[in-house]
C-alpha cells in the first residue's frame, strides 16, 4: 500500500502512459514502413496531440483532488489514418523520410520518458536507503 | 516489443523477394524463348505485397501474396535475320523496361534499409527499456 502510493503519485503513472503510448506507436510506425510498398495500404498512427490533450487534462483535474483519487490508467491514445503527403495511385500515402522521422521522434519521446521514470525510482530508492549516492 | 523484429523479419523477406524478381526480370530482358527452348517471349513478373504476416495474416506486418506476370504486349523489334523472329521479321523481345526496373531495385533497396534502421531502433527502444529494472 505504502509502496503503491509512492509509484503513483508524481510524474510516475504519467510517464507509465508515455511508455505505453511510444510503444504502442512504435509498433504502428513498424507496420507503415513493412506495407511501404503494398497497394491500397493505409498508414496508420496515433495522434500525439490528442494524447498529450488528454495527459494535461486529466493532470488539471488531479491539481485539484485529493492525493491517490485521479488514475491515469484509462487514458488511451486514438488510432488515425493520416491524410497528409501525396496519394498514390494505388492509395497509399506512404512517406518513407515521414516514418523514419516520426520513429525516430518518438524512439528519442521512448528513451526520455525511460530515463525519467529511471530518475525517480533512483529517487525512491535513495530515500527508502536513507541516504543520497 | 519483441513481435516488431518479427515484422522486421517479414518486411524483409519481402523485399528480398521483391528484389529477386527484379533481378529476373533484368537477367531475362532479352530471353525469348521459355525453358524448353520453345519460342516464348518472357514476361516481366512483379511482386505483389499484402499486409499481414506470412503465417498468419491476421497480425500486423507484409507478405508476398502472388508474383504475378505483366500481361502486357512484348516489345516487337524488326530483325528478319534472327533465327527467333516471325514470318513478319518480327521478333518478340520481353516486356522488360530496364528503367522501371532499376528504380524499382532502388526502392526495393531503400524499403530493406528502412526496415533494417527500424530493427535497430526496436532495440535501442528495448535496450533502454530493460535499464528500468536492470
Amino acid at each position: 500500500m505504502f509502496i503503491e502510493r509512492l509509484l503513483n503519485q508524481g510524474n510516475a503513472p504519467l510517464i507509465e502512459r508515455v511508455l505505453d503510448f511510444t510503444q504502442a506507436r512504435h509498433r504502428l510506425i513498424a507496420e507503415n514502413v513493412v506495407n511501404v510498398s503494398t497497394p491500397g495500404y493505409r498508414q496508420k498512427d496515433l495522434s500525439l496531440e490528442a494524447f498529450q490533450a488528454m495527459l494535461r487534462d486529466r493532470v488539471a483535474v488531479r491539481s485539484g483532488s485529493p492525493p491517490g483519487s485521479v488514475s491515469f490508467d484509462d487514458i488511451r491514445a486514438e488510432l488515425e489514418h493520416p491524410r497528409r503527403g501525396t496519394l498514390f495511385h494505388d492509395g497509399s500515402n506512404r512517406s518513407m523520410e515521414g516514418l523514419m522521422t516520426a520513429q525516430a521522434k518518438n524512439a528519442l519521446m521512448h528513451n526520455l520518458a525511460v530515463e525519467l521514470l529511471k530518475k525517480q525510482f533512483d529517487s525512491l530508492e535513495n530515500a527508502l536507503k536513507e541516504r543520497v549516492s | 516489443m519483441l513481435d516488431i523484429l518479427d515484422m522486421g523479419a517479414a518486411g524483409l523477406t519481402a523485399q528480398r523477394v521483391r528484389m529477386d524478381t527484379i533481378a529476373g526480370n533484368i537477367l531475362n530482358a532479352n530471353t525469348t524463348r521459355n525453358a524448353a527452348g520453345q519460342l516464348e517471349a518472357y514476361r516481366r513478373r512483379f511482386v505483389v505485397f499484402a499486409a499481414g504476416m506470412p503465417e498468419d495474416p491476421s497480425k500486423p506486418g507484409v507478405r508476398v501474396a502472388e508474383i504475378a506476370k505483366d500481361t502486357s504486349a512484348p516489345r516487337r523489334v524488326f530483325d528478319e535475320g534472327n533465327p527467333d523472329a516471325g514470318p513478319d521479321g518480327y521478333v518478340e523481345y520481353p516486356n522488360v523496361d530496364m528503367a522501371v526496373e532499376y528504380v524499382n531495385a532502388l526502392e526495393a533497396s531503400r524499403a530493406y534499409e528502412a526496415v533494417i534502421s527500424l530493427m535497430d531502433v526496436s532495440k535501442s527502444m528495448f535496450n533502454s527499456s530493460l535499464r528500468l529494472i536492470a
